[in-house]
């Protein structure tokens, strides 16, 4: 399931990384790639903040939404 | 021979600290991703002949960011002797993907593991030994706050440096990727220098297109590729990358015992309600309405009013004692020694009324500067990008177009500069464009000058400016998306969001003094030479006997009018055609805040109230100061592009204040006219600009359609 409908404090595993290939690069570089823990911080309105590899990153709705667990 | 250390590590991971450590400058350090946008270079303290070389942040060794092109090309071509990768101890796997890079550039690489007191703090640990025997590189812990581990890092580096060593990479793919890059690596041959040579395959084979420009004769490795991709079934860039992932989690594995608790930080805590579906929006309002509150109205307006008519007016009481002015001081003092009276002239009325009338706004910004410097380094910077994407992309804007905006409230220079951060190109050169409508601390004194003395001071001048400005950028950002130029989606949204720190006092005043300092030293060369420019003008002219010099000239008569007067129809049809208005508009361009210095030392004109607001708005959303208008030429990089966005300026601000001065006319009695049937033409354009359909496929509308779908 996409990203943006993911429970807020739940631990998910990332299947797969959709999207345009520039965008998609710039995730992998943040550590977005699969086989990776994330779990959703908190959620506004499907934009999301996720910890990453101990790191926050804040993603837009469109594209958490292409990011599959 | 000097040694160059240059440091590189993710963005937000301390670099600019350690620098400032290491070199004894003091540039600033903001707490968001992307604070450093132009490498910049410091000799160590102490040793006269290490240059170290502050790079900007960046996650991969890929060109897909500005930063990235910026520290890759840099890291390439000039060969630093060794780079101190500084690695962030509280997020040490994700830091590690780009050591992974660095490591293959075949430059020695000492690798400091900062905010190690952080980690510690945490209870975790990171075994420091094993983590550099498993990379094959010195390793130092590091603390850039408490300032240990620093020496010890830069002595490893200079000794790593002066070995002359080349690093070799203890990481090896799988097999078959290694095959490939041995091949990629034998048809390199002798194009690239033999210690850059697997750094160089691997970009090919991740299809990095930038990295074959900097190739003599790049060779066709397409067959690799696909031989690559045949035996994992994925495409060669994301092979290579799960690999290094795969790598960096078997090192962590060893070499960091982490202390588990999966518990909300205090960070977390705060962007739960900060970041709040529903609080969010009013708390940011909030927080901007005490920025400029303060600034502009209580504490600022008593400094500024003191500067203004104390300092550099009559006089001001200090515990009950009077102490004159500077320009009566001065005047004085001139009197005594007997100077000639046009020399005094020249320094009283010309100088120090049009500097001081400038200086006399310092207070007010420095308040402002204080402010933005604490937002920039608490973490909220990045937040308010966050917060502000869910609005700004309805207009077409990406939420990150916010933070130069807010910088530009500053100044519009480092406004222009933080554009930077926006990976896409489309978004950043909108960005670029529209910053500078905020009106920035230089042109706050147009504003308090022109509602003390038009609008008797009412408080909704103020605001209203920075409304004006705000809606400024939101329908050029609708009207430019129509255009085909600009068409198309911004950019998704994705940063990292640091986590939230107490701003040392030091480093707020440091961004405060920063900016106030080159607001000090404007006011000293630019705003200095224009006032002598505008006094000798308004001195020079036709007077009863030919051209020539007079204490009592009629403005009319003088060089200054004359130059008005040209080019004054210009500005007619806005309201403010008058010799004063023109020159000051004029030299606005040399620095906003010489509107203001004109006015102070020429005597304000009476101008009705459109004319008067017409003058304001067209000063604080047309062309930008030169430095301004510098800064925007570096950015956009391109003749075309830059005349557009300065063209673009000027005409909206035409545009607008034509509307303002014809319409409000029409309200003020005026009656109607040419000017009138203009400005409503002008309007109606500019509405179908506004409200016709997008050249595209209707991104805006899809984003109704789904929130509809939504509710």
């Amino acid at each position: 399931m996409p990203l943006t409908i993911v429970k807020e404090g739940q631990l998910n595993i990332i299947k797969r990384v959709g999207g345009k290939e520039e965008i998609r690069k710039f995730l992998e570089s943040l550590g977005f790639v699969a086989g990776s823990a994330v779990t959703v911080i908190s959620q506004a309105g499907g934009n999301l903040i996720v910890n990453i590899k101990e790191s926050r990153v804040a993603i837009g709705k469109d594209m958490a939404s292409k990011i599959i667990v | 021979m000097s040694i160059k250390i240059a440091l590189a590590g993710n963005p937000n991971c301390g670099k600019t600290t350690l620098f400032n450590m290491l070199t004894g400058s003091n540039q600033f350090v903001g707490n968001w991703p992307g604070v450093t946008v132009e490498k910049k270079e410091g000799r160590l303290k102490g040793h006269k002949d290490v240059i170290i070389i502050d790079l900007p942040g960046i996650y991969s060794l890929s060109p897909y960011t500005l930063e990235e092109v910026v520290t890759r090309n840099y890291l390439i071509n000039e060969s630093p002797d060794v780079i101190i990768d500084i690695v962030d101890g509280t997020n040490i796997e994700r830091n590690l993907y780009l050591s992974t890079q660095l490591l293959e550039l075949g430059i020695p690489v000492v690798m400091a593991v900062n905010m190690i007191d952080l980690v510690e703090k945490a209870g975790d640990k990171i075994h420091i030994d094993k983590l550099s025997g498993k990379l094959g590189c010195e390793t130092v812990a590091v603390s850039a706050l408490k300032g240990t581990g620093i020496r010890e890092a830069v002595e490893k580096a200079i000794v790593a440096a002066q070995a002359k060593a080349v690093q070799t990479h203890v990481h090896t793919f799988t097999r078959n990727v290694e095959t490939e890059i041995k091949a990629v690596e034998e048809k390199l041959g002798d194009n690239v220098e033999r210690r850059q040579k697997r750094f160089f395959a691997i970009k090919l084979l991740e299809k990095d297109n930038k990295i074959a420009e900097g190739i003599k004769y790049p060779p066709n490795v397409s067959f690799e590729i696909k031989a690559l991709e045949e035996a994992f079934d994925d495409d060669a860039e994301s092979v290579i990358t799960n690999e290094r992932y795969v790598y960096i989690s078997s090192v962590i594995g060893e070499c960091v015992t982490k202390c588990r608790k999966e518990k909300l930080t205090a960070s977390d805590k705060i962007d739960r309600i900060v970041t709040n579906r529903w609080l969010a929006l009013p708390i940011f309002a909030a927080v901007m309405f005490m920025v400029y509150y303060f600034s502009m109205t209580t504490v600022g307006v008593w400094a500024s009013d003191w500067a203004n008519n104390g300092l550099f007016g009559e006089g001001w009481y200090l515990f009950g004692i009077w102490v004159p002015g500077i320009p009566v001081l001065l005047e004085n003092m001139l009197n005594a020694v007997g100077c000639i009276e046009w020399l005094k002239s020249l320094i009283v009325d010309g100088i120090v009324a049009g500097v001081g009338s400038v200086l006399g706004f310092v207070p007010q910004m420095l308040v402002l500067f204080i402010f933005l410097g604490f937002l920039e380094t608490c973490g909220y910077m990045a937040r308010v990008a966050f917060i502000m994407d869910r609005i700004f992309r309805k207009f077409g804007l990406s939420g990150k177009s916010f933070i130069p905006m807010l910088i530009g409230t500053g100044c519009g220079v480092p406004g222009v500069m933080a554009s930077r951060t926006i990976e896409n190109d489309r978004d950043r050169k909108m960005t670029i464009m529209t910053t500078t409508f905020i009106p920035c601390g230089a042109k706050m004194p147009i504003i308090a000058l022109i509602s003390a003395a038009m609008f008797h001071n009412a408080g909704w001048v103020a605001p209203v400016a920075y409304f004006i400005g705000v809606a400024a950028i939101v329908l050029s950002g609708i009207v430019l998306k129509k255009t085909r130029m600009f068409a198309g989606d911004p950019a998704p949204f994705v940063m990292e969001l640091p986590p939230y720190r107490m701003p040392t006092v030091g480093n707020v005043f440091r961004s405060m003094w920063e900016r106030g300092c080159s607001f000090v030293k404007k006011a000293g060369t630019i705003i200095l030479l224009a006032s002598i420019v505008i006094w000798a003008g308004s001195h020079f002219g036709m007077g009863k006997d030919g051209f020539g010099f007079a204490m009592e000239m009629e403005l009319e008569d003088s060089a200054l009018g004359m130059v008005g007067k040209a080019i004054g129809w210009i500005f007619a049809p806005l309201g403010f055609g008058s010799i004063k208005t023109t020159i000051a508009t004029m030299m606005g361009l040399a620095a906003k805040e010489e509107v203001v210095g004109v006015f102070g030392v020429l005597d304000f004109q009476s101008m009705s109230g459109p004319a008067a607001f017409s003058f304001m708005v067209f000063n604080l959303l047309c062309a930008p100061c030169f430095a301004a208008i510098g800064a925007i030429r570096r950015e956009m990089n391109n003749a075309k592009w830059f005349w557009f966005a300065i063209g673009y300026q000027t005409g909206f601000a035409y545009f607008v204040s034509l509307c303002i001065y014809q319409l409000g006319g029409l309200f003020a009695g005026f009656g109607f006219g040419f000017g009138a049937l203009a400005a409503l033409f002008l309007c109606i354009v500019f509405l179908y600009l506004l409200f016709r359909p997008y050249k595209e496929n209707s991104p805006l509308r899809l984003d109704r359609k789904r929130i509809a779908k939504a509710k």
